[in-house]
Protein backbone atom coordinates (compact mmCIF):
# COMPACT_ATOMS: atom_id res chain seq x y z
CA UNK A 1 0.00 0.00 0.00
CA UNK A 2 1.30 3.51 -1.27
CA UNK A 3 0.16 6.92 -0.46
CA UNK A 4 -2.85 7.17 -2.36
CA UNK A 5 -5.29 10.04 -4.17
CA UNK A 6 -9.18 11.10 -2.52
CA UNK A 7 -11.94 10.73 -4.22
CA UNK A 8 -14.90 13.43 -4.14
CA UNK A 9 -14.68 15.81 -1.22
CA UNK A 10 -17.39 15.55 1.56
CA UNK A 11 -19.11 18.86 2.92
CA UNK A 12 -20.98 18.61 5.71
CA UNK A 13 -23.93 21.17 6.28
CA UNK A 14 -25.26 21.69 10.02
CA UNK A 15 -28.50 23.94 9.52
CA UNK A 16 -31.50 23.37 11.72
CA UNK A 17 -33.57 24.45 8.41
CA UNK A 18 -35.10 22.23 5.95
CA UNK A 19 -35.71 25.20 3.57
CA UNK A 20 -31.81 25.92 3.62
CA UNK A 21 -31.00 21.93 3.39
CA UNK A 22 -33.24 21.61 0.26
CA UNK A 23 -31.36 24.90 -0.87
CA UNK A 24 -27.59 23.77 -0.67
CA UNK A 25 -29.05 20.22 -2.36
CA UNK A 26 -30.44 21.88 -5.28
CA UNK A 27 -27.62 25.04 -5.35
CA UNK A 28 -24.37 22.36 -4.99
CA UNK A 29 -26.21 19.24 -6.74
CA UNK A 30 -23.23 20.28 -10.12
CA UNK A 31 -20.09 20.78 -7.93
CA UNK A 32 -17.70 17.77 -7.62
CA UNK A 33 -18.55 17.26 -4.01
CA UNK A 34 -20.61 14.68 -1.80
CA UNK A 35 -23.46 16.61 0.41
CA UNK A 36 -24.47 15.45 3.70
CA UNK A 37 -26.38 17.06 6.08
CA UNK A 38 -28.23 17.15 9.46
CA UNK A 39 -31.24 19.32 11.03
CA UNK A 40 -29.57 18.64 15.00
CA UNK A 41 -26.41 20.16 16.28
CA UNK A 42 -25.24 17.32 18.14
CA UNK A 43 -26.23 14.82 15.50
CA UNK A 44 -24.09 17.01 13.30
CA UNK A 45 -21.21 16.74 15.05
CA UNK A 46 -21.50 12.63 15.47
CA UNK A 47 -21.74 12.63 11.63
CA UNK A 48 -18.60 15.11 11.68
CA UNK A 49 -16.74 12.19 13.36
CA UNK A 50 -18.15 9.30 11.01
CA UNK A 51 -17.46 11.30 8.02
CA UNK A 52 -14.73 13.60 8.14
CA UNK A 53 -16.01 15.77 5.94
CA UNK A 54 -13.28 18.29 3.86
CA UNK A 55 -15.57 21.42 4.86
CA UNK A 56 -18.30 22.08 6.96
CA UNK A 57 -20.82 24.50 6.38
CA UNK A 58 -22.82 25.85 9.67
CA UNK A 59 -25.65 27.83 10.72
CA UNK A 60 -25.11 30.23 14.23
CA UNK A 61 -28.89 30.07 15.22
CA UNK A 62 -30.07 26.30 15.75
CA UNK A 63 -32.12 25.38 18.96
CA UNK A 64 -30.54 23.47 21.70
CA UNK A 65 -26.25 24.03 20.61
CA UNK A 66 -25.87 26.91 18.68
CA UNK A 67 -23.32 27.30 16.00
CA UNK A 68 -20.80 29.11 18.10
CA UNK A 69 -20.68 25.65 20.55
CA UNK A 70 -20.48 23.35 17.73
CA UNK A 71 -17.19 25.31 16.48
CA UNK A 72 -16.12 25.39 19.73
CA UNK A 73 -17.21 21.60 20.20
CA UNK A 74 -14.91 20.70 16.34
CA UNK A 75 -11.90 22.43 17.48
CA UNK A 76 -11.68 21.00 20.79
CA UNK A 77 -11.62 17.36 19.16
CA UNK A 78 -7.87 16.56 17.89
CA UNK A 79 -9.68 14.58 14.73
CA UNK A 80 -11.96 17.76 13.80
CA UNK A 81 -10.31 20.57 14.46
CA UNK A 82 -8.32 20.72 11.27
CA UNK A 83 -11.59 20.72 9.23
CA UNK A 84 -12.48 24.32 7.78
CA UNK A 85 -15.93 25.79 9.02
CA UNK A 86 -17.93 28.00 6.80
CA UNK A 87 -20.64 29.77 8.76
CA UNK A 88 -24.00 30.39 7.07
CA UNK A 89 -25.82 32.83 8.39
CA UNK A 90 -29.09 35.47 8.63
CA UNK A 91 -27.37 36.76 12.04
CA UNK A 92 -25.10 39.74 9.58
CA UNK A 93 -23.71 41.57 12.56
CA UNK A 94 -20.18 42.19 12.18
CA UNK A 95 -20.00 40.99 15.91
CA UNK A 96 -20.87 37.70 14.75
CA UNK A 97 -18.82 37.70 12.10
CA UNK A 98 -15.51 38.26 14.54
CA UNK A 99 -16.64 35.98 16.67
CA UNK A 100 -17.15 33.29 14.63
CA UNK A 101 -13.41 34.06 12.74
CA UNK A 102 -11.66 34.32 15.89
CA UNK A 103 -13.26 30.87 17.28
CA UNK A 104 -11.46 29.80 14.11
CA UNK A 105 -14.09 29.70 11.47
CA UNK A 106 -12.57 30.63 8.07
CA UNK A 107 -15.44 32.11 6.22
CA UNK A 108 -18.72 33.40 6.43
CA UNK A 109 -21.32 33.96 4.37
CA UNK A 110 -24.57 35.58 5.17
CA UNK A 111 -28.33 34.18 4.49
CA UNK A 112 -29.97 34.76 2.38
CA UNK A 113 -26.88 33.62 0.21
CA UNK A 114 -25.98 34.62 -3.18
CA UNK A 115 -25.16 30.81 -4.93
CA UNK A 116 -22.38 31.99 -6.57
CA UNK A 117 -20.44 33.25 -4.02
CA UNK A 118 -21.32 30.56 -1.80
CA UNK A 119 -20.10 28.02 -4.27
CA UNK A 120 -16.93 30.19 -4.75
CA UNK A 121 -16.28 29.89 -0.46
CA UNK A 122 -16.69 26.38 -0.77
CA UNK A 123 -14.60 26.35 -3.48
CA UNK A 124 -11.66 28.21 -2.23
CA UNK A 125 -12.34 26.10 1.77
CA UNK A 126 -11.72 22.89 -0.50
CA UNK A 127 -8.55 23.84 -2.06
CA UNK A 128 -7.07 25.00 1.16
CA UNK A 129 -8.37 21.82 2.63
CA UNK A 130 -6.50 20.01 -0.11
CA UNK A 131 -3.73 21.39 0.37
CA UNK A 132 -3.59 20.70 3.81
CA UNK A 133 -4.13 17.30 3.39
CA UNK A 134 -1.16 16.50 0.88
CA UNK A 135 1.06 18.83 3.52
CA UNK A 136 0.13 16.18 5.93
CA UNK A 137 0.38 12.98 4.05
CA UNK A 138 4.10 14.45 2.61
CA UNK A 139 5.27 14.62 6.30
CA UNK A 140 4.20 10.93 6.28
CA UNK A 141 6.12 10.25 3.61
CA UNK A 142 9.73 9.64 3.13
CA UNK A 143 10.94 12.06 0.94
CA UNK A 144 13.76 9.69 -1.04
CA UNK A 145 12.22 6.09 -1.17
CA UNK A 146 8.15 8.01 -0.84
CA UNK A 147 7.75 5.00 0.97
CA UNK A 148 5.58 6.05 4.44
CA UNK A 149 8.03 7.35 6.83
CA UNK A 150 9.26 6.43 10.41
CA UNK A 151 6.21 8.44 12.05
CA UNK A 152 3.73 6.67 9.86
CA UNK A 153 5.26 3.50 10.52
CA UNK A 154 4.65 4.02 14.73
CA UNK A 155 1.32 5.08 14.04
CA UNK A 156 0.11 2.49 11.91
CA UNK A 157 1.96 -0.05 13.76
CA UNK A 158 0.12 0.36 16.99
CA UNK A 159 -3.53 0.31 15.22
CA UNK A 160 -3.18 -2.87 13.51
CA UNK A 161 -1.70 -4.29 16.76
CA UNK A 162 -4.35 -3.26 18.69
CA UNK A 163 -6.74 -4.01 15.58
CA UNK A 164 -5.47 -7.56 15.67
CA UNK A 165 -5.56 -8.09 19.29
CA UNK A 166 -9.33 -6.89 19.15
CA UNK A 167 -10.13 -9.09 16.25
CA UNK A 168 -8.11 -11.61 16.58
CA UNK A 169 -6.43 -11.44 13.18
CA UNK A 170 -2.95 -12.26 12.59
CA UNK A 171 0.06 -9.92 12.42
CA UNK A 172 3.43 -10.20 11.43
CA UNK A 173 6.20 -7.76 11.35
CA UNK A 174 9.33 -7.61 9.26
CA UNK A 175 12.41 -5.54 9.84
CA UNK A 176 14.92 -5.48 6.71
CA UNK A 177 18.34 -4.14 7.06
CA UNK A 178 20.79 -3.56 3.74
CA UNK A 179 23.79 -5.76 4.32
CA UNK A 180 26.93 -4.13 4.31
CA UNK A 181 25.36 -0.42 3.59
CA UNK A 182 27.96 1.69 5.45
CA UNK A 183 30.49 -0.06 3.03
CA UNK A 184 28.90 0.51 0.67
CA UNK A 185 28.62 4.34 0.89
CA UNK A 186 32.03 4.67 1.79
CA UNK A 187 32.92 2.53 -1.46
CA UNK A 188 30.66 3.79 -3.89
CA UNK A 189 29.37 7.30 -2.60
CA UNK A 190 26.37 8.43 -0.69
CA UNK A 191 24.45 8.64 -3.96
CA UNK A 192 24.89 5.37 -5.14
CA UNK A 193 23.64 4.50 -1.72
CA UNK A 194 20.63 6.36 -2.05
CA UNK A 195 20.00 4.67 -5.42
CA UNK A 196 20.63 1.19 -4.06
CA UNK A 197 17.25 2.51 -1.45
CA UNK A 198 15.50 3.94 -3.63
CA UNK A 199 15.42 0.50 -5.81
CA UNK A 200 15.32 -1.61 -2.90
CA UNK A 201 11.98 0.73 -1.98
CA UNK A 202 10.32 -0.51 -5.31
CA UNK A 203 11.29 -4.11 -4.97
CA UNK A 204 9.53 -3.84 -1.26
CA UNK A 205 6.47 -2.03 -3.12
CA UNK A 206 5.98 -4.19 -5.66
CA UNK A 207 4.38 -7.06 -3.21
CA UNK A 208 1.23 -8.00 -2.23
CA UNK A 209 -0.94 -4.80 -2.33
CA UNK A 210 -1.95 -5.42 1.53
CA UNK A 211 1.81 -5.09 3.20
CA UNK A 212 2.54 -1.82 4.34
CA UNK A 213 6.87 -1.12 3.71
CA UNK A 214 7.70 1.74 5.48
CA UNK A 215 11.38 3.39 5.34
CA UNK A 216 11.87 3.02 9.15
CA UNK A 217 15.76 3.98 9.73
CA UNK A 218 18.99 4.40 7.36
CA UNK A 219 19.40 1.66 5.85
CA UNK A 220 16.47 0.08 7.85
CA UNK A 221 12.67 -0.45 6.67
CA UNK A 222 9.83 -1.92 8.20
CA UNK A 223 6.85 -3.90 6.50
CA UNK A 224 3.90 -4.48 8.26
CA UNK A 225 1.59 -7.40 7.12
CA UNK A 226 -1.96 -7.74 8.64
CA UNK A 227 -3.82 -10.35 8.20
CA UNK A 228 -0.17 -12.89 7.85
CA UNK A 229 0.94 -15.13 9.84
CA UNK A 230 4.78 -15.62 10.72
CA UNK A 231 5.19 -19.17 8.07
CA UNK A 232 3.12 -16.85 5.44
CA UNK A 233 5.79 -13.65 6.10
CA UNK A 234 8.89 -16.13 5.62
CA UNK A 235 7.72 -16.87 2.32
CA UNK A 236 6.92 -13.26 1.81
CA UNK A 237 10.02 -11.87 3.32
CA UNK A 238 12.28 -14.54 1.30
CA UNK A 239 10.48 -13.28 -2.07
CA UNK A 240 11.78 -9.79 -1.21
CA UNK A 241 15.33 -11.43 -0.21
CA UNK A 242 15.55 -12.90 -3.32
CA UNK A 243 14.46 -10.09 -5.74
CA UNK A 244 17.28 -7.81 -4.06
CA UNK A 245 19.67 -10.66 -4.53
CA UNK A 246 19.10 -11.08 -8.32
CA UNK A 247 18.62 -7.36 -8.93
CA UNK A 248 21.79 -5.81 -11.40
CA UNK A 249 22.80 -2.29 -10.34
CA UNK A 250 24.13 0.18 -12.58
CA UNK A 251 27.63 1.80 -12.82
CA UNK A 252 28.56 -1.77 -10.63
CA UNK A 253 28.14 -4.53 -13.36
CA UNK A 254 28.50 -7.85 -11.26
CA UNK A 255 27.82 -6.57 -7.92
CA UNK A 256 25.82 -8.41 -5.49
CA UNK A 257 23.68 -6.35 -3.05
CA UNK A 258 21.72 -8.25 -0.26
CA UNK A 259 19.46 -7.58 2.58
CA UNK A 260 18.35 -9.51 5.87
CA UNK A 261 15.18 -9.98 7.13
CA UNK A 262 13.73 -10.36 10.66
CA UNK A 263 10.03 -11.48 11.65
CA UNK A 264 8.07 -11.47 14.25
CA UNK A 265 4.42 -12.71 14.29
CA UNK A 266 2.06 -11.25 17.29
CA UNK A 267 0.63 -14.39 18.28
CA UNK A 268 3.66 -15.90 18.76
CA UNK A 269 4.65 -13.47 21.69
CA UNK A 270 4.06 -14.58 25.23
CA UNK A 271 0.79 -12.80 26.83
CA UNK A 272 -0.46 -9.43 26.06
CA UNK A 273 2.77 -8.09 24.16
CA UNK A 274 2.47 -4.41 22.41
CA UNK A 275 4.25 -2.45 19.82
CA UNK A 276 7.05 -2.36 20.96
CA UNK A 277 7.64 -5.96 21.96
CA UNK A 278 6.67 -6.74 18.63
CA UNK A 279 9.77 -4.27 16.97
CA UNK A 280 12.45 -6.00 19.58
CA UNK A 281 11.33 -9.00 18.73
CA UNK A 282 11.68 -8.49 14.76
CA UNK A 283 14.80 -6.24 15.43
CA UNK A 284 16.64 -9.58 17.13
CA UNK A 285 15.57 -11.89 14.47
CA UNK A 286 17.01 -9.49 12.05
CA UNK A 287 20.49 -9.68 14.29
CA UNK A 288 20.10 -13.60 13.92
CA UNK A 289 19.88 -13.02 10.32
CA UNK A 290 23.02 -10.95 10.46
CA UNK A 291 25.08 -12.99 12.26
CA UNK A 292 23.78 -16.19 10.69
CA UNK A 293 25.90 -15.04 7.44
CA UNK A 294 23.01 -12.32 5.97
CA UNK A 295 21.14 -12.62 3.23
CA UNK A 296 18.91 -14.28 4.91
CA UNK A 297 15.55 -14.40 7.09
CA UNK A 298 15.42 -15.43 10.31
CA UNK A 299 12.06 -15.99 12.21
CA UNK A 300 11.73 -14.83 16.10
CA UNK A 301 10.59 -17.64 18.38
CA UNK A 302 9.79 -20.58 15.00
CA UNK A 303 12.55 -23.23 14.41
CA UNK A 304 12.65 -22.32 10.65
CA UNK A 305 14.27 -19.72 8.44
CA UNK A 306 15.64 -19.67 4.76
CA UNK A 307 18.42 -18.12 3.08
CA UNK B 1 -37.13 41.74 -11.83
CA UNK B 2 -40.74 40.56 -13.80
CA UNK B 3 -43.77 42.56 -14.88
CA UNK B 4 -46.86 40.87 -14.55
CA UNK B 5 -50.18 41.37 -16.24
CA UNK B 6 -51.21 41.25 -12.36
CA UNK B 7 -48.12 43.10 -10.49
CA UNK B 8 -49.37 41.91 -7.02
CA UNK B 9 -48.21 38.14 -7.58
CA UNK B 10 -44.84 37.88 -6.62
CA UNK B 11 -43.19 34.96 -8.71
CA UNK B 12 -40.00 33.72 -7.66
CA UNK B 13 -36.53 35.42 -9.20
CA UNK B 14 -35.38 31.91 -10.21
CA UNK B 15 -39.06 30.82 -12.06
CA UNK B 16 -37.36 30.19 -15.34
CA UNK B 17 -34.67 27.93 -13.39
CA UNK B 18 -35.53 24.25 -13.98
CA UNK B 19 -32.99 23.28 -11.26
CA UNK B 20 -34.95 25.25 -9.00
CA UNK B 21 -38.90 24.19 -9.80
CA UNK B 22 -39.55 21.68 -7.59
CA UNK B 23 -38.36 23.13 -4.55
CA UNK B 24 -39.80 26.30 -5.67
CA UNK B 25 -42.85 24.79 -5.66
CA UNK B 26 -42.46 22.74 -2.45
CA UNK B 27 -41.87 25.91 -0.69
CA UNK B 28 -44.92 27.77 -1.65
CA UNK B 29 -47.07 25.34 -0.83
CA UNK B 30 -45.55 25.30 2.51
CA UNK B 31 -45.91 28.96 2.93
CA UNK B 32 -48.97 28.89 4.27
CA UNK B 33 -48.23 26.50 7.08
CA UNK B 34 -45.69 28.67 8.31
CA UNK B 35 -47.79 31.56 8.83
CA UNK B 36 -50.34 29.62 10.45
CA UNK B 37 -47.40 27.88 12.79
CA UNK B 38 -46.60 31.82 13.03
CA UNK B 39 -50.49 33.25 14.12
CA UNK B 40 -50.60 30.30 16.32
CA UNK B 41 -47.47 31.29 18.21
CA UNK B 42 -48.17 34.71 18.41
CA UNK B 43 -52.02 33.89 19.69
CA UNK B 44 -50.18 31.97 21.98
CA UNK B 45 -47.92 34.32 23.41
CA UNK B 46 -45.02 32.65 22.31
CA UNK B 47 -43.40 35.80 20.92
CA UNK B 48 -39.77 34.10 20.81
CA UNK B 49 -41.11 30.95 18.47
CA UNK B 50 -42.80 33.87 16.05
CA UNK B 51 -39.03 34.85 15.81
CA UNK B 52 -37.36 31.48 15.36
CA UNK B 53 -40.08 31.07 12.22
CA UNK B 54 -39.32 34.61 11.07
CA UNK B 55 -35.56 34.48 11.04
CA UNK B 56 -36.29 30.86 9.03
CA UNK B 57 -37.83 32.31 6.72
CA UNK B 58 -35.05 35.47 6.53
CA UNK B 59 -32.17 33.02 5.83
CA UNK B 60 -34.49 31.05 3.15
CA UNK B 61 -36.93 33.20 1.28
CA UNK B 62 -34.19 35.06 -0.85
CA UNK B 63 -32.53 31.89 -1.63
CA UNK B 64 -35.94 30.77 -2.76
CA UNK B 65 -36.20 33.69 -5.31
CA UNK B 66 -38.77 36.07 -2.56
CA UNK B 67 -36.35 38.97 -1.43
CA UNK B 68 -39.10 41.06 -0.22
CA UNK B 69 -40.75 37.79 1.73
CA UNK B 70 -37.30 37.78 3.07
CA UNK B 71 -37.21 41.81 3.76
CA UNK B 72 -40.58 41.21 5.58
CA UNK B 73 -39.58 38.47 7.87
CA UNK B 74 -36.67 40.34 8.70
CA UNK B 75 -38.86 43.02 10.20
CA UNK B 76 -40.69 40.34 12.11
CA UNK B 77 -37.31 39.05 13.81
CA UNK B 78 -36.46 42.53 14.07
CA UNK B 79 -39.33 43.26 16.16
CA UNK B 80 -38.79 40.62 18.26
CA UNK B 81 -35.32 40.96 19.18
CA UNK B 82 -35.75 44.35 19.64
CA UNK B 83 -38.42 43.80 22.37
CA UNK B 84 -41.07 45.94 20.69
CA UNK B 85 -44.84 45.85 22.02
CA UNK B 86 -46.73 42.75 20.57
CA UNK B 87 -49.18 45.23 18.91
CA UNK B 88 -45.99 46.03 16.34
CA UNK B 89 -45.12 42.77 16.11
CA UNK B 90 -48.69 42.13 15.16
CA UNK B 91 -48.32 44.38 12.90
CA UNK B 92 -45.13 43.11 11.16
CA UNK B 93 -46.83 39.57 11.46
CA UNK B 94 -49.57 41.44 9.68
CA UNK B 95 -47.30 42.60 6.58
CA UNK B 96 -45.43 39.36 6.16
CA UNK B 97 -48.86 37.42 5.77
CA UNK B 98 -49.81 40.31 3.16
CA UNK B 99 -46.40 39.54 1.12
CA UNK B 100 -46.76 35.88 1.88
CA UNK B 101 -50.60 35.75 0.07
CA UNK B 102 -49.16 37.24 -3.35
CA UNK B 103 -46.46 35.20 -3.24
CA UNK B 104 -47.01 32.39 -6.44
CA UNK B 105 -44.03 29.77 -8.06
Amino acid sequence: MTPQSSPLPKVLAIDDSELIHRLLRVRLQHEQIELHGSMVAVQGLKMARDLQPDVILLDIEMEGMDGFEVLQALKSDVDLQDIPVIFISATASMEDRVRALDLGAVDFVAKPFEVVELKARVRSALRVQHLVKMLAQKAQVDGLTGLWNRTYFDRRLAQEVSESIRHRRSLTLVMCDVDGFKKLNDERGHPFGDMVLERLAKILQSGRGSDIPCRYGGEEFGIILPNTSGSEALEVADRYRRAIELETWPSAAGKVITASFGIADISMLPGTQGVEDLIAAADSALYKAKLNGRNRVEASSINQSTG
Amino acid sequence: MRLTPDDTTLRSEFADDPDMAAIVALFVRELPQRLAAMHGALSGGDLEQVRVLAHQLKGAAGGYGYPKLGEAAALVDHAVKEGQQVNVIRSRVGMLAAVAARIRP
